[in-house]
């Protein structure tokens, strides 16, 4: 019975059409915010695994996960004394010293460039060892005045091998291009060896250092360790950052996707509405269906169909929309951030239409279903 | 066994609005038989009880006491699927407005008939082609009834009364919207159906020409049969 109920639902056309476009509206309202968490979801995954197994050490009063990752950026100053204190904290197989320079351009989001000073030998460390090199070669140790660039820094500023890219008034010559990275940090980085990043801020202190333990399973426990070595240092993990940044991003999809579910609700009060006027207006009709044999339970079902019918045809309709808006949304965040629309995500926008054009027609079916035959047959 | 009586009703009574102020008794120990194969007519003049009494036999409401027997079967015990399911399968109506679903063509209105007593839509198409040819609109299958002349429509509300076999034909006023002339075509497809097939007829009438071309009258007066 699906084509009579597809030729009913046709019956007014505009109603329909509208009472479609509010479930596609809720539909596309939760495909593209869902996007955004399901979008820094993905981004987190990807910067945990350049800090997977590293223990990121600041100086400081210190606090925990992402505030002390802040302040850390800000105000940390290590020494070359901390530094040996690292060292010899065991378990530690290596310690990576790093300064950091915010270049400039791109969005209030994002740098289109960031400097980060680091031991030439020492690279692989922060960008890890699957990232390979687009052109040119690696840092080596000894090198001074020259940098490796990721692929975003050169293609935003088309820089090739020979250039000469410019921190604060220094030169240096660029001898290495990164092969294009998701991870923010690498993309947008301007490696330079670290004396010469300390001489340029004219500093002889590090905001961060990594701490590579000798083994990955007892990050949490070297961790405390250091803490205890000094107390002017503390650590944060990728653990802590993980549990973090998962809890934040969880409520911005249960707020971003509970807008586009409250957008999507509405809709499903236009499908009540819809179908208590079709009901209303085909009364007669019902009668008549009644009169040649209908079943109360199929008048129901012949209703709820339709119902169901409109609001399917406005989810799979808004998943589109919400598609094509979370693409725009990625346009919007100027390439920072790519929006992601998980098949999970996807499904259950579909499934919440259908459970709405259920729910909203099982009232007007209902009342369809118990009219009287005789009176909805003489109803004039 | 008297199955030949296709409907059958013992002191079947009507009250509407029962134990209210404005109780009213529409029909009052009415008892009667209808045998297969007859063409009755009922007749009396308004507020006599007729369209109640059809309602009645065409299972679109129980008595308020009283038995009903249609084809052997007891009503008043069953519940509303069951009585759906007599309605679907052993009467066909027909109505004065035609009640036609004007979104759907001519064919679809008896389909849908053939289909909502759970055809497949292909054995519906099949025999909604065979009924319409039957009553000769075989040229108007994809028309809507908008599109239809009112003997015409009433044509196709006559073919989809036949959609699943019934037993009983039960027509309301059923020639009331049309002119004399197409009335009374409408009347003779009727009675021939009756000949060719054995269908029961039952109508309900006030025009006496109708009344004379059934073999028997019922005539109800103040909720009384009175012949």
């Amino acid at each position: 019975m699906l084509d009579i109920a597809f030729k009913n639902i046709f019956r007014q056309r505009m109603r329909t059409f509208l009472t479609v476009l509010g479930i596609v509206i809720g539909i596309a309202a939760i495909i593209a915010l869902g996007s955004i968490s399901e979008g820094m979801n993905v981004m987190m995954q990807q910067n945990l695994e350049i800090i997977a197994g590293r223990i990121m050490v600041f100086e400081g009063e210190g606090s925990e996960g992402l505030t002390g990752l802040m302040s850390g950026f800000m105000t940390s100053k290590i020494t070359d004394d901390h530094i040996a204190i690292l060292k010899d904290v065991s378990g530690v197989k290596e310690v990576v010293p790093l300064v950091f320079y915010m270049g400039g351009g791109g969005t209030m989001f994002s740098a289109n460039w960031q400097g980060i000073g680091i031991e030439p030998a020492k690279l692989n460390y922060f960008k890890g060892e699957k990232v390979y090199m687009h052109d040119g070669r690696e840092l080596e140790e000894g090198d001074r005045g020259v940098v490796v660039i990721g692929k975003g820094v050169s293609d935003t500023y088309e820089l090739v091998l020979g250039d000469y890219f410019t921190i604060l008034d220094e030169d240096f010559e660029i001898i290495g291009i990164i092969e294009r990275s998701d991870v923010q940090d690498i993309d947008s980085g301007v490696f330079v060896p670290l004396d010469d990043m300390l001489d340029v801020l004219n500093t002889d202190t590090y905001q961060l250092a990594y701490v590579i333990p000798e083994d990955l399973t007892e990050v949490e426990l070297v961790a405390e360790w250091i803490e205890e070595a000094d107390d002017d240092l503390y650590t944060i993990s990728s653990i802590d950052i993980a549990r973090q940044t998962s809890a934040i991003i969880g409520q911005i999809g249960i707020f971003t996707i509970g807008v586009g579910s409250i957008a999507a609700f509405v809709g499903g009060l236009g499908v009540m509405n819809t179908m208590i006027m079709a009901v209303m207006e085909r009364r007669k009709e019902i009668g008549v269906m009644k009169a040649i044999g209908a079943t109360n339970n199929a008048v129901l079902k012949q209703f709820l169909t339709e119902s169901v019918m409109i609001s399917f045809v406005g989810g799979v309709l808004g998943i589109i929309l919400g598609l094509f808006g979370s693409f725009l949304l990625t346009l919007a965040f100027g390439g920072m951030m790519q929006m992601v629309v998980s098949p999970t995500l996807a499904l259950g926008a579909l499934i919440f239409a259908i459970v709405l054009g259920f729910i909203g027609g099982l009232y007007p079916s209902r009342s369809a279903a118990k009219l009287d035959p005789v009176d909805a047959l003489r109803y004039e | 066994m008297t199955i030949q009586n296709v409907i059958e009703m013992r002191k079947v009574e009507k009250i509407y609005n029962q134990g209210l102020q404005s109780e009213i008794k529409v029909l009052k120990d009415i008892d009667l038989k209808i045998k297969e194969g007859e063409i009755v007519a009922i007749m009396g003049p308004s507020g006599s009880g007729k369209t109640t009494l059809l309602d009645i036999m065409g299972c679109l409401m129980k008595p308020t006491s009283g038995e009903v027997l249609i084809d052997g079967r007891e009503i008043e015990k069953m519940d509303d699927d069951e009585l759906a399911h007599i309605r679907g399968s052993k009467l066909g109506f027909i109505f004065q407005q035609y009640n036609l679903i004007n979104t759907f063509t001519a064919l679809e209105n008896v389909e849908f008939a053939i289909r909502i007593n759970g055809k497949s839509k292909d054995e519906a198409r099949r025999r909604a082609v065979k009924l319409l040819k039957l009553v000769g609109l075989e040229y108007r299958l994809n028309n809507k009834p908008g599109q239809l002349s009112g003997g015409e429509q009433q044509r196709v509300a006559v073919a989809r009364a036949l959609a699943n076999n019934p037993k009983v034909i039960l027509g309301d006023e059923l020639t009331g919207n049309l002119d004399t002339k197409t009335g009374e075509m409408i009347i003779n497809l009727i009675k021939d159906l009756n000949k060719r097939k054995g269908y029961t007829i039952v109508i309900v009438t006030h025009d006496h020409y109708i009344g004379k071309q059934a073999e028997r009258i019922i005539k109800l007066k103040d909720g009384e049969i009175i012949k």
